[in-house]
């Protein structure tokens, strides 16, 4: 094992924005963590929330730096999803100044 | 007719890595670059180890994660994987996956293993060598699928931590799998 380059930042990000994201996110040294894709059966989506929740909420347990690059489609069950974990709401990526 | 990638988390999140482990900021981007140029949609597969062990974990061989319960937390990921695997390939696009061989839990065809080694990773030889098997994971993914009558889909896996990676050697593999 190597010296870690880690940035410590992730952000979590709507299918539709991803693509188009994705070279920010590497400038500013985010990581992502993708948001389920629209056209997934209802129960499939939720269990996808369910393990995207599980993975941001043992992030923020170690104090890395969480945002949230959504396109409206998920805020909300994620947010219940993170409480249920103990875990606040995301802050908005703020694009290339962040 | 789309072209999908499944790909192991941490290639797009290399904060998932075990401690130690990443070797980029941010994202693992010559797969990434890849997959871009090639035209394919990215599904981002659940970390098993990261859920299960969390952020602080450290290494091992597939000796060490393959237990009942581990198994079992597997199979609810490949579960949910294999779900939307089976929408694409119901919608007949061409559908890829992208592991991390050498990983216990990723490996695609080679993972880790060790009859001895365990325990803190300072605390005696490290004696892993990599073996032609897949990880947990991946084996719980195969099954999950044979369930629905689907072969998991074509693959390979990203063999950076290798003793001898070669960069070229992957890329070309690479290639061959999106062309």
């Amino acid at each position: 094992m190597t010296a870690d380059p880690r940035g410590r930042r992730i952000a979590v990000v709507a299918d539709s924005r991803l693509e188009a994201l994705l070279p920010e996110l590497r400038a500013s040294g985010f990581g992502a963590i993708q948001l389920p894709p629209a056209g997934l059966e209802p129960e499939v989506a939720s269990a996808w929330l369910d393990q995207v929740a599980e993975h941001v909420a043992e992030f923020l347990r170690h104090d890395y730096e969480v945002v949230l690059a959504d396109d409206g489609a998920s805020e909300g069950e994620l947010r219940a999803r993170l409480a249920e974990l103990g875990a606040p709401p995301l802050c908005r990526y703020a694009g290339m100044q962040a | 007719m789309a072209r999908v990638a499944f790909i192991a988390h941490c290639l797009l999140n290399q904060n998932a890595k075990v401690e130690g482990g990443a070797l980029r900021p941010a994202v693992w981007e010559p797969v990434l670059d890849l997959l871009r140029e090639h035209r394919y949609a990215i599904r981002q597969m659940p970390c098993p180890e990261l859920a299960y062990g969390g952020a602080r974990r450290f290494w091992g061989v597939r000796e060490q994660f393959d237990t009942p319960l581990f198994r079992r937390h597997c199979r609810r990921l490949a579960r949910l994987v294999a779900a939307v695997m089976a929408q694409h390939v119901d919608a007949d696009d061409e559908v890829v996956l992208i592991g991390i061989d050498s990983s216990p839990t990723m490996g695609v065809e080679f993972t880790c293993s060790s009859p001895t080694w365990s325990g803190r990773p300072d605390i005696g030889e490290d004696d892993s060598t990599l073996i032609a098997e897949s990880g947990i994971f991946v084996e719980e993914l195969e099954a999950a699928l044979a369930e629905r009558g689907l072969p998991l889909p074509r693959r390979t896996g990203i063999r950076h931590w290798f003793p001898d990676y070669d960069p070229d050697e992957e890329r070309q593999r690479l290639e061959a799998l999106l062309a």
